[in-house]
């Protein structure tokens, strides 16, 4: 898959899997900080998010901490999976 | 032990976090065989953040607990007691669905952090950082009854001088089919006969937040904790008799004084034997309340809240009653309460 | 108000053996009862190694003298009863007595099983009447006579403490004369599961303490302390095991799931546990920490130690390399553990841990120490929902122990 499509793709996920209810997937900046600022999400949510890549795109992230870097923002995200899709 | 209720909120299957509400229109018959809650717009009182996580029972019991500390202008309390005897059910039946469902695996965290039974007394007191004590109480239809007895013992103590005190359980789908196929629902067909009259068995299951900020008397206080009694089981009537009598004493009264006897019966004949055959003798007004919210394990928290609504406004809601007797200065109610004619529970509350 | 609240009975089933005594060999002999799953019937089971108590549900039935009893009732009973009778209690109903158990997840170790079947092929009509948490402590309270007060908590991995500072405060109040009080959790799939999707779950045997901790590891057990008021000790020449001296219950405030990383919640817990206790920090001997083994909760409690203590943090360690996170239980087995230090003047270490931890000035006590002179010890316990909760066991007065 294109990065590109990733991006648009998982834009949608993140809002269904995280229930942002009241937020668009085409207002989410691919390039904007998805924690802390930005979205403002939190570490829950990054738990959420690792079961996201993994059930979507068999991505298997181990370690927790290495989930900061890539879910810094939509483009972190699809880059990684990119680069460890089989 | 005793205390002042100086605030308090109620959401339950009628509107009664509305302040004007109070059942003028309303039937002596219930709608259904499962109240559901009438909420507030929810987004009024709890952030974005938490909303789109919460469950059912989270955004009930975050309301209810933030609508009661705000009627007295600030959101700040010294303690924090729940009763819940079923917890977050919504949050533990989803983790456990997806459990079975995906078998083990892929499964993600949101409803599993959620499903632990403090997760309203710990998200309350995150809301309004609360750092002092925090407990919840998950005894079936005793938790409520040992939140309160926790907060009067508390405000003896002087470790505190405020206790905002809850009882929440919410009733979900899968609740609804696990309750009528163990057979404690009652039949819609027997909905017709108000529950003081009821020759059928099984009940109408409700869900509901209930709120008090308890402490000193003040100018705003609504009414008075005389005592609470929770009773671990009964044998007959006469034993029930024994423990009103006693329990009334230790609160400084007598049957005589009694305005009310607020009636903890669910309309469930075989169940409602003992209470039932003790109300019959004490020659009391009598009030009802579990057909306004359904039996929960803690529809006692929804009976304290009408009690003192009832002080307050010193009239007795008609559909509450099976005979209008007319009621006149209202100065001290006992409920007596029970489930499943088991555990009993007797709380007197009084006019300030 | 009245006097002291004394430990006259204690009660303890878990990996480390099912009763007081198969305890306190496991802890002196270092020997954890940490393995692989045995029991419990999980995809995960040779993924990961808990602290499984070393019976079957049918074994522990028989030992409870129970028939059909799930596994969480079955546990508590058998600790319960081992309390009463290390307390000497056969009459009841000769004094005012309460029962105030814990749990977090209760019947859940059956529901768990029939749950899909219920929905799906209609079976298992009333199960859900035995799910909820009282009623494990109903069926136990019964069992025994108790009715006096009968109740139950949760307040995730603070749950027991809770229930003793509880059972404290009802004596001190002349409300009960004596109250037995603890917590019990089976394993359940719900939880290990649960605890595997927040990623703190350490594959091997857990390290509390240490810079290369990875997580915890789950366990399960029961135990039980049977406190009386001073009054009752006198009057029926009790032996008094230890007085419960000091409690403290704080809410962190902070997240749902972690801690602060001061540990602001903790260290409150802790210091108001001294001001019960009436004593200074400097007086605590022994600190016997919640210590799970997550990268979160060693930090933060390490450094809650150290706001509280300052350059004197007493000797610590964490039992939980021992034991296993059994969560509601926890404090209750780590309140059986300090008593035996006390009894015994012994320091049980903290197992499997070798490297320091980077951001903290302290570390705990790795090796056996045995003639450790001990008389206040405090024991923590933190939960989700920022429960916190801190108790504090101390030596009879005149430093006699029985």
């Amino acid at each position: 898959m294109e990065v590109q499509e990733i991006i648009k793709t998982l834009k949608s996920q993140i809002v269904e899997q995280l229930n942002l209810e009241e937020i668009k997937p085409e207002d989410i900046d691919a390039d904007a900080p998805l924690f802390g600022t930005g979205l403002g999400l939190d570490s829950i949510d990054a738990l959420e998010l690792i079961v996201l890549l993994e059930k979507n795109y068999h991505v298997k992230i181990e370690d927790a901490k290495e989930s900061k870097a890539i879910f810094a923002s939509v483009k972190t995200m699809a880059d990684y999976i990119v680069a460890h899709s089989k | 032990m005793e205390a002042y209720i100086n605030s308090l909120s109620c959401i339950s299957h009628h509107p009664t976090f509305n302040d004007d509400f109070f059942f003028k229109e309303t039937s002596v018959l219930p709608s259904s065989n499962f109240l559901f809650v009438t909420p507030p717009v929810y987004r009024d009182y709890i952030p974005a953040t938490m909303i789109r996580r919460a469950s059912h029972i989270l955004k009930m019991g975050l309301s209810a607990g933030l609508m009661c500390l705000k009627q007295e202008g600030e959101e700040k309390t010294d303690a924090i007691i729940i009763g819940t005897a079923m917890g977050c059910y919504e949050d533990t039946d989803k983790f456990l669905r997806s459990l079975n469902e995906n078998a083990e695996r892929m499964l993600t965290p949101t409803s599993f952090i959620q499903s632990t039974h403090n997760t309203v007394a710990g998200q309350l007191a995150l809301l309004v950082k609360c750092h002092g004590y925090n407990f919840t109480y998950v005894h079936q239809n005793l938790s409520f009854e040992y939140a309160l007895l926790d907060a009067l013992l508390l405000l003896k103590e002087g470790e505190a001088k405020s206790v905002l005190v809850g009882g929440v359980d919410e009733l979900i789908p899968p609740l609804c089919e696990l309750f009528e196929r163990a057979g404690h629902i009652k039949k819609t067909v027997h909905l017709a006969e108000p529950i003081w009259q009821s020759k059928t068995k099984g009940y109408v299951a409700g869900e509901g937040a209930v709120f008090f900020k308890l402490g000193a008397k003040s100018a705003s206080s609504i009414a008075k904790i005389r005592g609470v009694r929770p009773i671990q089981k009964i044998s007959d009537t006469n034993e029930l008799s024994i423990y009103v009598d006693e329990f009334l004493n230790n609160c400084g009264l007598t049957k005589h004084d009694l305005s009310v006897v607020l009636s903890g019966i669910n309309g469930d004949t075989e169940k409602d034997k003992n209470l039932n055959e003790y109300i019959s003798d004490i020659n009391l007004p009598v009030a009802y309340f579990k057909h306004l919210c359904g039996e929960y394990f803690t529809a006692s928290a929804f009976a304290l809240w009408f009690a003192a609504q009832i002080l307050k406004k010193q009239e007795v809601p008609t559909c509450a009653v099976r005979e209008d007797r007319s009621v006149k200065n209202i100065r001290h109610i006992l409920i007596v309460t029970h489930h499943n004619d088991r555990q009993y529970s007797l709380i007197c509350v009084s006019q300030c | 108000m009245s006097s002291r609240v004394h430990i006259t009975g204690m009660g303890i089933i878990s990996a480390i053996g099912a009763t007081v005594e198969e305890a306190f060999t496991s802890l002196t002999e270092c020997k954890t009862g940490i393995d692989k799953i045995k029991h419990l019937k999980t995809i995960h089971k040779d993924v990961f190694v808990c602290g499984e108590v070393k019976h079957s549900n049918e074994d522990l039935n028989t030992i409870a003298g129970t028939k059909g009893a799930n596994r969480t009732t079955a546990l508590g009973l058998i600790a319960v009863k081992e309390a009463l009778s290390n307390a000497g209690i056969k009459n009841i109903k000769e004094a005012r007595t309460g029962f105030i158990s814990s749990t977090t997840v209760a019947g859940m170790c059956h529901s768990e099983l029939v749950y899909s079947d219920f929905f799906q092929n209609k079976t298992n009509e009333n199960f859900i009447d035995s799910h909820f948490s009282g009623v494990s402590t109903n069926e136990i309270a019964a069992e025994m006579g108790i009715e006096d007060y009968v109740t139950t908590i949760s307040t995730a991995c603070s749950s027991a403490a809770n229930a003793v500072m509880l059972g404290a405060r009802l004596i001190k109040n002349n409300i009960l004369d004596r109250v037995v009080v603890g917590g019990v959790d089976a394993l359940s799939k719900f939880t290990l599961n649960g605890f595997n999707t927040l990623m703190i779950l350490d594959s091997e045997w857990c390290k509390p303490f240490d810079e290369n901790r990875k997580g915890l590891n789950l366990g399960e057990g029961a135990a039980y302390l049977v406190l009386e008021s001073e009054e009752q000790v006198r009057k029926f020449n009790k032996k008094s095991l230890a007085i419960l001296s000091g409690y403290g219950n704080s809410n962190d405030a902070f997240h749902q799931t972690a801690s602060s990383e001061e540990g602001y919640g903790a260290s409150l817990a802790m210091r108001k546990a001294l001001q019960v206790a009436g004593i200074p920090a400097a007086q605590i001997d022994y600190i016997n920490a919640h210590g799970t083994g997550t990268p979160n909760n060693d930090s933060s409690e390490g450094k809650a130690m150290q706001t509280v203590f300052g350059n004197k943090v007493p000797k610590f360690s964490s039992t939980k390399a021992y034991t296993g996170h059994t969560l509601a239980a926890a404090a209750a087995i780590e309140a059986v553990i300090s008593v035996l230090s006390l009894q015994n003047k012994i320091i049980f270490p903290c197992l499997n841990r070798s490297a320091q931890m980077k951001d903290l000035s302290i570390a705990p006590i790795s090796t056996l120490e045995k003639n450790v002179s001990l008389y206040h010890v405090m024991s923590n316990s933190f939960g989700f929902g920022g429960n916190c909760s801190a108790l504090i066991f101390s030596k009879n007065q005149d430093g006699s122990i029985h």
